[in-house]
């Protein structure tokens, strides 16, 4: 493999990566997927973007290399070699289908319908030469942006962005100017942009980048403006936010509401275990725990068929045992109690023991939950039913619209807290300890007190969200907490930054939102969360939205523990 | 100072000295005991089970820890080489277990598994550790290395990651379903041994396990890259002053544990008869359990702890449970295996054979 050009083998890699997508079923997924409507499938952005990545890469200098002396002829290269990669696979599929073994009998993916999409029904022969051309075209494409100006590629990437976004947000999108009373034919159909809605997107981006070039950043084109100062800039844009989070529930529908109460309770999730894993720095693989035993008792103490009522599912009793507002502080005791309990035996394991054990406490809660053993108090596998709805007055908290203000209220709160205790002495505490345990034991923080007190803090939220989760769907059921939740919270810390606030509330709109809207991404959202898991980390610890010191602390030590460079080839 | 404040302060220093951790771990350890003992002795006075009953859940569950014990070997070589848990490892394992799928239906379908079956099991273990192999080592390319060095739970992070990736990228390539592995006909049915009946499938498993640990215990003891790969355990800077090619060394490192997952995928689905995307995950954790359970770096201690905790699981629940009065006492297995972990953690850290833990950076 070394012997080969590097334009070779990142043009190899390439068609890998396009044949993969097609094997675990993505390109047949998203050719349902409109982006331009009729012209162009997200299938199709797919593979565009794999060949202008290869021609970007085999453009550019390698790592510690010099550039490649002719960056158009090896960008060119590298696309086509990656098409006739692909070519050459649907090719054999096809003659390996035709000799009678159908390869869809094992690899359920691949499918004559794939293969169509892959030669652009041009049939099987003629697939070799269309994606040659393809890859060839789309890899001189992304050679050329990476050869070209700064300025130039950024536009250009920009101009895409803003087409994909566009046209992926087009059902949310499409909503909401409905909700608004803007007519959105001529700019989206069948869940795509339309062609002059592709003109107009890009020709709107383009002319807001020749804008703000010309004035030279967002920062000085809004300087120009008399009487802007940056104090009443911050306060609009608060405003501005404030507006769009009130009036939210009421431009879009009822599902769109029910998306965004979701997303409200992973970032309530998110804060939570954000004070473990981001300030603390103990990694928590269980906190789904504590989410389940919030749903948990908020439903065995206030559904009608808990068993403190003397109840059961075929015998309602008139009413549960309290009021959802008085089992809340109850729950909440409940957590912390439990928290403390699991908290004080691990705290000391050493951090990478502890996130198996906590990961073992998730776990052992949902078999105990699951059991026949608990079944008379905990509703084995069915969970407990009849949960009431949260009382909030004279409205009914089922209507996603209100719960989305009351589960907004809760996020303002924590998202609040969050941002006191992170710089409170106990948030110094936490960073100390994060980043040196003996020292900070050395300068007299008690590391075992701030341990327990950051576990305890992340359970007593991650069981709020749990009691809201509980009583937004009336039934709790160990089916709902799987480790599935515990990595999805810690993926959304992850991408948004550990440690960062902010980085929350967009780790769970990207994580948590998106796929719930983009239904196609669905079946692939927990395979794109690894990608997205891994990628962070090996190219982005930080996260998307960077805590200023957790990134230095994440880069620095990065740094300075370089690996020893082996004397390679010494031991021959 | 008033008697009062005094007697206030002395209350407060009592309390902050209050060993809470003691305490808890002493309950703990009392309740669990009690609940051990008590339980034991209830199920056998009930005389609900007969001897042979209990040989054979003790015999299962040899079957099953030698499974544990293979898997575990993994966890302990990259463990005791680079100080990281990889958490993907139940991944290659599980890799391996759908190439076995694979292969043997392509073999069944020739009619070739049947009539061939001794070269036909040699072919699919050799495939099944070839993919696992392979794919531990873009593992390690792709997730570990780059992060050498950084903070320990980074490289624990990107192991969820690769999981969830290699987790989903078999489920897209052979669907979501459980997939029924095809048997093989020499391995059904029972065998006597000592007056009691063994199942020949068990009997592969346990045969297989042995080799397997046998041949990495040569391959450690008695080879240059089992040399090299201990000597990069002990000091990575001065082995590779030494002249031993470390990332040459890391990489045979995760070969030969994913090679070892590959093979244990084989014998695991000669007992289970089924694949399924996820069943990488709980093989997995529970072979981690069982390394820490031995001892976290030493190979003698991964197939003690596999053996222990695969016996502890299959016996545990019906022999403490059972007793109790708790009804289907083997759903909280997981409990069992899960709380074992949590134990030997809190309680020590370095396993059976394992020194108490030391603190390490």
């Amino acid at each position: 493999m070394r012997r080969l050009p590097r334009y070779v083998r990142v043009g190899l890699l390439g068609g890998f990566i396009i044949i993969y997508l097609t094997a675990v079923g993505m390109i047949a997924a998203f050719h349902e997927r409109n982006i331009i409507t009729g012209v162009v499938q997200f299938s199709v952005v797919l593979m565009t973007l794999v060949y202008m990545a290869a021609g970007y890469l085999a453009a550019r200098a390698p790592k510690g290399g010099s550039p490649p002396l002719r960056p158009t002829r090896d960008a060119l290269i590298a696309g086509a070699v990656g098409g006739v990669l692909v070519g050459v696979f649907v090719i054999l599929m096809t003659v390996l289908a035709d000799a009678g073994y159908t390869p869809r009998d094992m690899f359920i993916a691949i499918t004559p319908a794939t293969l169509d999409i892959l030669s652009f029904d041009q049939g099987t022969y003629l697939s070799l030469p269309v994606q040659a051309v393809l890859g060839a075209v789309l890899g001189l494409a992304g050679g050329y942006l990476s050869t070209a100006t700064p300025n130039v590629r950024s536009t250009v990437t920009r101009a895409i962005s803003a087409t994909l976004i566009g046209a992926l947000g087009a059902p949310l999108f499409s909503v909401m100017m409905a909700g608004l009373g803007i007519p959105s034919r001529w700019l989206f159909r069948s869940e795509g942009l339309t062609i002059v809605g592709t003109v107009f997107v890009v020709g709107v981006t383009l002319l807001l980048r020749w804008y703000l070039l010309r004035a030279g950043g967002v920062r000085n084109a809004l300087d120009r403006v008399p009487g802007v100062t940056r104090k009443n800039v911050n306060v609009v844009t608060w405003a501005v936010v404030g507006v769009v989070l009130a009036v939210l529930p009421w431009i879009v529908n009822t599902f769109v509401s029910d998306v965004l109460g979701t997303v409200g309770l992973y970032i309530l999730l998110g804060l939570g275990l954000n004070i473990v894993v981001g300030y603390a720095g103990l990694l928590d693989l269980g906190y789904v725990a504590f989410y389940a035993v919030g749903a948990y008792s908020v439903a065995v103490l206030t559904a009608r068929s808990s068993f403190l009522v003397g109840a059961d599912v075929t015998n309602l009793a008139p009413d549960g045992f309290m009021n959802f507002w008085v089992a809340i502080p109850l729950t909440i005791v409940i957590a912390v109690i439990i928290g403390v309990l699991i908290g004080a035996p691990v705290l000391r394991l050493r951090g990478d023991y502890l996130a198996i054990v906590t990961l073992g406490f998730g776990e052992i809660i949902r078999t105990l939950v699951l059991s026949d053993w608990l079944k008379p108090y905990l509703g084995g596998p069915q969970g407990i039913t009849e949960i009431p709805s949260v009382p909030v007055g004279p409205f009914n908290a089922r209507d996603p619209r209100i719960l989305y203000y009351l589960i907004l209220g809760f996020v303002l709160v924590s998202y609040f807290v969050s941002t006191r205790l992170k710089y409170a002495r106990i948030g110094r505490a936490w960073a100390a300890m994060r980043e040196d345990e003996d020292v900070a034991e050395g300068m007299g923080i008690s590391v075992i007190k701030y341990k327990i007190l950051a576990f305890v803090m992340g359970a007593a939220v991650g069981c709020l969200g749990g009691a809201f989760f509980a009583a937004k769907l009336s039934v709790a059921n160990p089916g709902s907490f799987t480790l599935l939740v515990s990595i999805n919270v810690l993926a959304v810390v992850v991408l948004g930054g550990m440690g960062s606030i902010p980085g929350v509330v967009v780790g769970s709109l990207v994580l948590v939102g998106l796929p719930e809207l983009l239904r196609e991404f669905g079946e692939f959202r927990l395979h794109i969360y690894g990608i997205i898991l891994v990628a962070i980390m090996v190219f982005k610890p930080e996260g998307l939205f960077p805590d200023a010191r957790r990134a230095r602390e994440l880069r620095g030590e990065a740094t300075v523990k370089e690996p020893v460079p082996a004397l390679a080839g010494a031991a021959e | 100072m008033t008697s009062v404040e005094t007697a206030a302060r002395s209350y407060r220093v009592l309390l902050e000295r209050l060993p809470v951790r003691r305490i808890i771990l002493v309950i703990l350890s009392l309740v669990i005991a009690y609940g051990v003992i008590a339980g034991t002795v209830a199920t056998l006075q009930t005389g609900r089970f007969t001897a042979e009953d209990w040989v054979d859940l003790f015999v299962a569950g040899v079957a099953r820890g030698s499974v544990y014990a293979i898997i575990a070997l993994g966890y302990t070589l990259v463990y005791g080489i680079l100080f990281i848990i990889n958490f993907a490892h139940g991944e290659v394992f599980m890799s391996g277990t759908f190439t076995a799928f694979f292969v043997a239906h392509a073999l069944a379908d020739q009619g070739l598994l049947n009539t061939y079956p001794v070269p036909a099991l040699i072919l699919l273990f050799v495939v099944s550790a070839l993919v696992s192999m392979s794919i531990a080592v873009i593992l390690e390319r792709v997730a570990y290395r780059p992060l050498r060095g950084a903070p320990r739970l980074v490289p624990l992070i990107t192991a969820i990651g690769a999981s969830l990736f290699l987790q989903y990228t078999f489920r897209g390539f052979y669907g979501a379903q459980a997939k029924a592995y095809p048997n093989i006909d020499i391995l059904q049915g029972n065998v006597p041994v000592a007056g009691f009946t063994i199942q020949r499938a068990q009997i592969l498993v346990v045969a297989g396990a042995i080799i397997l640990w046998l041949a990495l215990y040569l391959v450690i003891e008695r080879t240059r890259i089992g040399r090299a790969m201990r000597a990069v355990g002990e000091d990575r800077e001065i082995a590779a002053l030494m002249g031993i090619d470390v990332d040459r060394t890391i990489v045979s490192t995760f070969a030969i544990g994913g090679a070892l997952a590959g093979a244990a995928g084989i014998l695991f689905v000669q007992l289970f008869n089924s694949v399924f995307f996820f069943m990488g995950f709980f093989p997995g954790i529970k072979a981690f359990t069982a390394a820490v359970l031995g001892g976290i770096g030493s190979i003698t201690g991964a197939a003690l702890g596999g053996l222990v905790l695969g016996i502890l699981e299959a016996v545990g629940p019906i022999l403490f449970l059972t007793g109790i009065g708790v009804p289907s006492p083997n759903q909280l297995q997981p409990v069992v295996s899960f709380g074992i972990l949590v134990l030997v953690l809190i309680f020590r850290p370095g396993g059976i054979l394992g020194a108490p833990e030391e603190k390490r950076a």
